[in-house]
């Protein structure tokens, strides 16, 4: 790889003598970018996976999309839509984009609202399995006005319409390539699955699936003097380790991404001075789901629903608050994350508007304020040191998933809980099954055979509406919904569900905002979800790569075509 | 062998196997296993040399050590003539023609991957300059000799009987025309039924090529059917050593008489009361005791076997012994005194 | 023999189908959700609906009959196809066995793979061959010598030192302390994509095997040096190995020749045996350095729950070890004399 790089800059370098480089497509020879888990894929609805959505951010884009700040850019658009500008209409039901003329497909045709119209059609067929098929969640249709307007008609009031082709998860494919595809027949079509056309700086030129993916500089690129590099290499395998010692001490690779490994290990690395560590904080948290139902087994089928009546201690908000208040959030994200996380009393943290400063005081663990709580409330210490009321004892099954971060953080939560007074019992179950969905399986995250369970959530982009309708009260898994649901805390407060509805009749952003953090509080103060760790992404790159902007609410590859190799 | 002055072909004087005993995790060199210790004898020209013993007293480590299959510890075999003991293994395959052996186990002793032509015509290749061809010839002429039909040179030697294998064996043996080979228990492996016929084909070979042999065995009945002249050994050592007549009607050795009384052989002058059982176990030859090797079994035991080692030498002419009993008088009426006394006290 | 190998063969299809069987039950079995390393931004709702799309709504005969005819029928004529560029019945659209996480056929997965397993894993098998049989005869030969104790060392930490242990202090080493520039500056990632067309490249490719290759190869050869000198060493106290000496033959033809001849039969039914590990990749040390080959595909469906994949690799690998014991087999019987099985 080495000698590639050095032989194609050395040519570069030579055909272009006497010009800057970044002014010119190509004069930054090749681009080595390591992503430990290998792309199986670049259709991003045939495969949601963050690796395949990035892998193929690069070829194929959105009409719009956030860039590091989480503000939305117009990107195949001139500018966004909204009620002012009367990109949205004033019944909140419809949405129109107006493509920037000019653009092309990698293959040399022209980029129109055909394509659009398609891309939405391919995603929203009954039995495509599209994965990204909750993105087009209300989109009664899809329309060509012409050549380059596009319609959204939603079937309802749509407050906040930027869903359907904004970010890296709903990307614009060509209907040309993809006009056999649709619906079951999307499986067969593995050449254009894995070499889409697009209108992004690279095109495909070879793709080894789980392997490597090899790019050139888009010719038909709307702007002619980018990408600044000639070629990349998209390379999987491996692991976070690896991955982060190819940029940070081996200077193979230029750009590695999501090196979630020990923080003091990343920090060695980056001493050798080759790369930078790099940051950003989106919107996933890691946090305590407080299970308010009752997980007895005695319960039968009627173990973790509402049926099952209420638990026995958590639903009294003095327990609640006192769990939350014995953690040391600061020293669980410092040991688990480094520089990937920071303590947040929030479940919704970011982007920044929607951040509520409300719950800031859990921030400071206060054990004895915990023990004084309990105390106050009756719950008295035994004669085993664990507190109890009317013979209950104050006694909790915690899972989480498999994961040496997940099960230190667990060690550290248990010892706090036992000053308390509180006995934990822990429990951690392969990521495959707990995240699985496996019906047959008692221990999914969904079905929450547990008093409390751990794990961290997030949303894409940076709307927080269809994030913070987790918690409604239809959102609770149980069987009749094959436990298919979000509201793991089995949560229900008719108030709660009546913000969640009035944002969805909401479209100007600063009410959205109020609302979202009023929803947030209510969470909060119930101590329904117990928020630790604001967890960000961490990549590196090396130090003769320019123009690197984290991103967590896009693709970290959001701005490639801005990249340029240092001198 | 009294008449004319027979020609020595083998001569061993004082001829030593140790083998080194390695113990512990570093495999430090604790004892060694006196295989053979001093052993000297003479076998003449055109003979069959017994060697008989019980089992794991050195016979085959003796047979072996000869033609110097073995680097050996200490001691002189002289072959037709030519000192061998010192001489470094690459200097002795120039002489390996001269000397063969066939092994008790045809089975193991025959390379299971080689046909019968590639284990007897090898030697020819590595030894001669015959073609091809010519080896062939010279292969099927050896199988004609040891009697095996010349059409099974193809095949391989789990293709046979174990009579035939040895044959084989014996075949191999002969290709270079040796003119000593050592028999090590060639019989033993094999059916009683075959057993006679290997002897037989033996002694037809001698005639025919005018083979000196030493023949290994543990069989007292089989060394009396073929061998000129007897030694027996014991732990290492061999005890005693005299013509075939002479050693069966008379033994000297206490050893020997022990020996013969235990043949099943139907003797008149031997009542079963005459028996001499033996009693204990050999010792070990890693360590074996002070003295008389024998001295801890020896029905007529004195005081001087626990002390010094019994000179072997020669007490009749042609029969040697190493025994106190024939070093203090050197008188015959004495030793044979001894006898009586040996057998009334030790009957059982 | 040739009788033989048919019957073994024929004897070898029911077998074969009830291992196939097997193998999807327990994959079916197995608590494991295709959609489950999707982002939890995915609805359940979704998910279901992915699931649905992979056909997992279909009740478990009619999955495993599907993937019989796919893998049995369809397959094998779609190589007769591409052979001889033919279009037997139905080749538009025959349904090909379709890995879950790439929407892409898994032969040509595989296929595409077999290059590089081949180049590193094959390579180290054949290098670690090529070190152990000489490292085995000498230790064998010179038993308890300082040669053969090093031996013994040496291949007791190949054996049980773990390679994502040593892959990682060669890649400390050779990739990380020593500078870029320098000569033994080795690359710790393997590029796939390398294609050798001339001296320079094919230099490259030398060395961007080379520590996967040397790791590899130490671990097989600790193993197979092992049997080697186990074997020469039953040979060495051998009788006819001593007739050998008694023909007055040199030391190097009993060696070569008598002893080591005979003591290589077990030894190449253990290789022959070794073989379809080499199919399956090694999957520690491919992660290791990147290589991305057959192991390191069974892995990612693993953990992709790409459950077509793993069955269809999974029984390439069956295919392989009933095919190498039968070849093995075989190879006993032309070696050894002895062996006869008719
Ligand atoms: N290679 C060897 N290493 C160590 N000891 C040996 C070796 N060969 C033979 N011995 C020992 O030497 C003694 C004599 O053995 P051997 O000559 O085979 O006896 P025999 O042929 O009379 O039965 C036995 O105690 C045997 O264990
Ligand atoms: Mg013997």
């Amino acid at each position: 790889m080495k000698l590639k790089t050095a032989l194609l800059g050395a040519a570069t370098a030579v055909a272009l003598s006497g010009v800057t480089a970044q002014a010119e497509r190509g004069a930054d020879g090749h681009l080595n970018i390591i992503y430990w888990q290998a792309a199986s894929i670049l259709n991003p609805f045939l495969s949601g996976g963050t690796k395949d959505t990035e892998a193929s951010s690069m070829v194929i884009e959105p009409l719009a999309r956030y860039d590091e700040q989480g503000n939305m850019l117009p990107w195949l658009v001139d500018e966004i839509p909204t009620v002012a500008n009367g990109g949205i209409s004033e019944d909140l039901t419809t949405i129109t984009w107006k493509l920037t003329p000019g653009i092309k497909w990698s293959d040399g045709s022209d980029f129109t609202a055909a394509d659009v119209v398609f891309t939405g059609e391919y995603c929203m067929h009954p039995e495509g399995g599209c994965q990204q098929e909750s993105k087009f969640a209300g989109v009664k249709n899809v329309e060509a006005l012409d050549d380059l307007t596009v319609k959204i008609t939603f079937d309802g009031p749509k407050p906040f319409p930027y869903a359907p082709f904004v970010g890296v998860e709903s990307p614009i494919i060509q209907a040309a390539q993809f006009a056999n595809c649709l619906g079951a027949d999307a499986p067969n079509c593995t050449e254009a699955n894995f070499g889409p056309h697009g209108t992004g700086p690279f095109r495909v030129t070879e793709f080894k699936a789980n392997d490597v993916i090899s790019y050139e500089a888009n010719p038909h690129y709307r702007d002619p003097a980018k990408p600044a590099f000639a070629t990349a290499t998209f390379k999987g395998g491996g692991d976070a380790a690896a991955a982060a010692r190819s940029v940070l001490e081996t200077g193979e690779f230029d750009y590695a991404w999501n090196l979630q490994i020990d923080p003091t290990i990343l920090t060695q690395m980056a001493g050798a001075g080759k790369g930078t560590v790099v940051s950003s904080f989106g919107t996933s948290v890691e946090r305590l789901m407080v299970n308010l139902s009752n997980p007895d087994a005695a319960l039968g089928d009627k173990r973790s629903t509402l049926e099952g009546g209420p638990h026995p201690f958590l639903t009294d908000p003095i327990v609640r608050t006192a769990l939350s208040k014995a953690i040391d959030r600061a020293l669980v994200s410092e040991v688990g994350y480094g520089a990937a996380g920071k303590p947040t009393c929030n479940v919704l943290p970011a982007p920044a508007i929607y951040a509520s400063t409300a719950n800031d005081a859990c921030l400071g663990q206060d054990i004895a304020g915990a023990n004084a709580m309990l105390e106050g409330a009756g719950w008295v210490k035994g004669a085993d040191g664990i507190r109890a009321k009317d013979g209950v004892r104050l006694s909790i099954l915690y899972q989480t998933s498999t994961n040496a971060v997940r099960q230190d953080t667990q060690a550290l939560l248990k010892q706090w809980w036992s000053e308390i007074g509180v006995e934990t019992e822990l429990k951690n179950v392969d990521a495959g099954v707990f995240f699985g969905g496996d019906q047959s399986s008692p221990d999914t995250y969904q079905k929450l055979f547990a008093d409390i369970e751990m794990y961290t959530n997030n949303f894409a982009g940076t709307d927080p509406e269809a994030y913070m309708g987790n918690w409604v009260c239809d959102e609770i898994p149980m069987p009749s919904n094959n436990w298919l649901g979000s509201n793991m805390p089995r949560y229900c407060d008719p108030a709660y569900d009546a913000l969640a509805a009035k944002m969805g009749q909401t479209s100007a952003l600063e009410e959205r905002a109020e609302l979202a953090k009023a929803m947030n509080d209510m969470l909060m103060q119930a101590g329904a979800m117990i928020p630790l760790v604001h967890r960000g992404d961490v990549s590196a790159h090396s130090n003769t790569l320019n123009g690197v902007k984290m991103n967590s609410w896009d693709s970290e590859l959001w701005n490639v075509a801005d990249w340029t190799r240092a001198d | 062998m009294l008449d004319a002055t027979p020609r020595k072909l083998v001569e061993v004087r004082d001829l030593k196997m140790h083998f080194p005993i390695y113990a512990g995790i570093l495999r430090k060199r604790v004892g060694e296993v006196k295989a053979v210790d001093g052993v000297s004898f003479d076998i003449f020209a055109g003979e069959t040399l017994g060697l008989v013993g019980e089992s794991g007293c050195g016979k085959s480590t003796c047979g072996r050590a000869i033609l110097r299959l073995y680097d050996i510890t200490d001691g002189s075999v002289k072959i037709d003539g030519a000192e061998i003991g010192d001489t470094p293994q690459g200097g002795l395959r120039k002489m390996r023609p001269t000397m063969q052996m066939v092994f008790q186990d045809p089975q193991a002793s025959l390379n299971p991957r080689m046909t019968v032509e590639a284990i007897i015509g090898e030697p020819l290749m590595e030894h001669t300059d015959l073609s091809r061809d010519k080896r062939r010839d010279r292969v099927h002429e050896l199988m004609d000799a040891v009697g095996l039909n010349r059409t099974f040179s193809n095949r391989y030697p789990h293709e046979f009987s174990g009579g035939q294998r040895q044959r084989i064996g014996i075949a191999r043996a002969l290709a270079l025309n040796p003119k000593f080979i050592v028999c090590d228990e060639p019989i033993a492996a094999l059916d009683v039924s075959i057993q006679a016929q290997v002897v037989n084909l033996l002694e037809d070979l001698q005639e025919k090529f005018d083979l000196t042999y030493l023949f290994i065995s543990h069989d007292l009945s089989m060394v009396r059917h073929i061998a000129d002249r007897v030694a027996v050994m014991y732990l290492g050592k061999v005890v005693e050593l005299s013509p075939r007549e002479a050693l069966y009607a008379e033994p000297l050795h206490p050893y020997t008489k022990a020996l013969l009384s235990a043949v099943p052989e139907p003797d008149p002058d031997m009542t079963t009361e005459d028996r001499v059982i033996l009693q204990g176990d050999v010792p070990s030859p890693s360590n074996p005791p002070q003295g008389c090797n024998f001295c801890t079994r020896c029905p007529a035991v004195m005081d001087i076997c626990h002390r010094e080692d019994p000179e072997f030498r020669e007490v009749q002419p042609g029969r040697f012994v190493a025994c106190h009993h024939y070093n203090q008088t050197a008188g015959d009426t004495a030793a044979s005194e001894d006898n009586k006394s040996i057998q009334q006290g030790e009957t059982t | 023999m040739l009788n033989y190998t048919i019957r073994r063969l024929m004897f070898t299809i029911p077998v074969l189908l009830f291992i196939s069987f097997i193998i999807f039950l327990l994959l079916d079995l197995a608590p494991n959700d295709p959609t489950g390393n999707l982002p939890m931004t995915i609805p359940p709702e979704v998910r279901e609906k992915i699931r649905e799309s992979l056909g997992l709504g279909q009740p478990i005969h009619v999955r495993y009959f599907k993937w019989c005819v796919q893998f049995f029928v369809n397959e094998p004529l779609n190589i007769i196809d591409q052979m001889f560029g033919t279009c037997t019945w139905g080749c538009e659209d025959r349904l090909r066995v379709q890995s879950w996480a790439t929407r892409s056929p898994v032969v040509d997965l595989i296929v595409e793979r077999m290059p590089q397993t081949l180049w590193v894993v094959g390579m180290s098998y054949v290098v670690g061959i090529l070190i152990a049989i000489p490292i085995g005869v000498i230790s064998a030969y010179r038993q308890y010598s300082w040669f053969d104790q090093a031996g013994t060392f040496v291949s007791m930490v190949g054996f049980s030192v773990p390679t994502f242990f040593t892959g990682v202090l060669m890649i400390v080493i050779f990739s990380v302390m020593i500078p870029t520039d320098s000569w033994f500056w080795f690359p710790s990632i393997y590029d796939t994509t390398h294609k050798v067309t001339d001296l320079a490249s094919f230099g490259f490719q030398i060395r961007q095997m080379a520590m996967p290759v040397f790791v590899l190869a130490l671990y097989n050869a600790a193993q197979i040096s092992r049997f080697m000198r186990a074997s020469m060493l039953d040979n060495l106290n051998q009788d006819y190995v001593r007739t050998a000496r008694a023909k007055g033959m040199r030391e190097r033809v009993v060696l070569l020749v008598h002893v080591l001849r005979n003591s290589l039969i077990p030894v190449v039914t253990v290789i022959a045996l070794g073989v379809p590990q080499v199919f399956g990749g090694a999957i520690i040390t491919e992660q290791v350095f990147k290589v991305n080959g057959l192991g390191q595909l069974l892995i990612i469906g693993i953990q992709g729950a790409d459950i077509p994949l793993v069955q269809t690799l999974t029984f390439i690998f069956a295919v392989l070890i009933v095919l190498f014991n039968l070849i093995a087999d075989i190879l006993y019987g032309i070696l050894d004399p002895r062996i006869r099985y008719d």
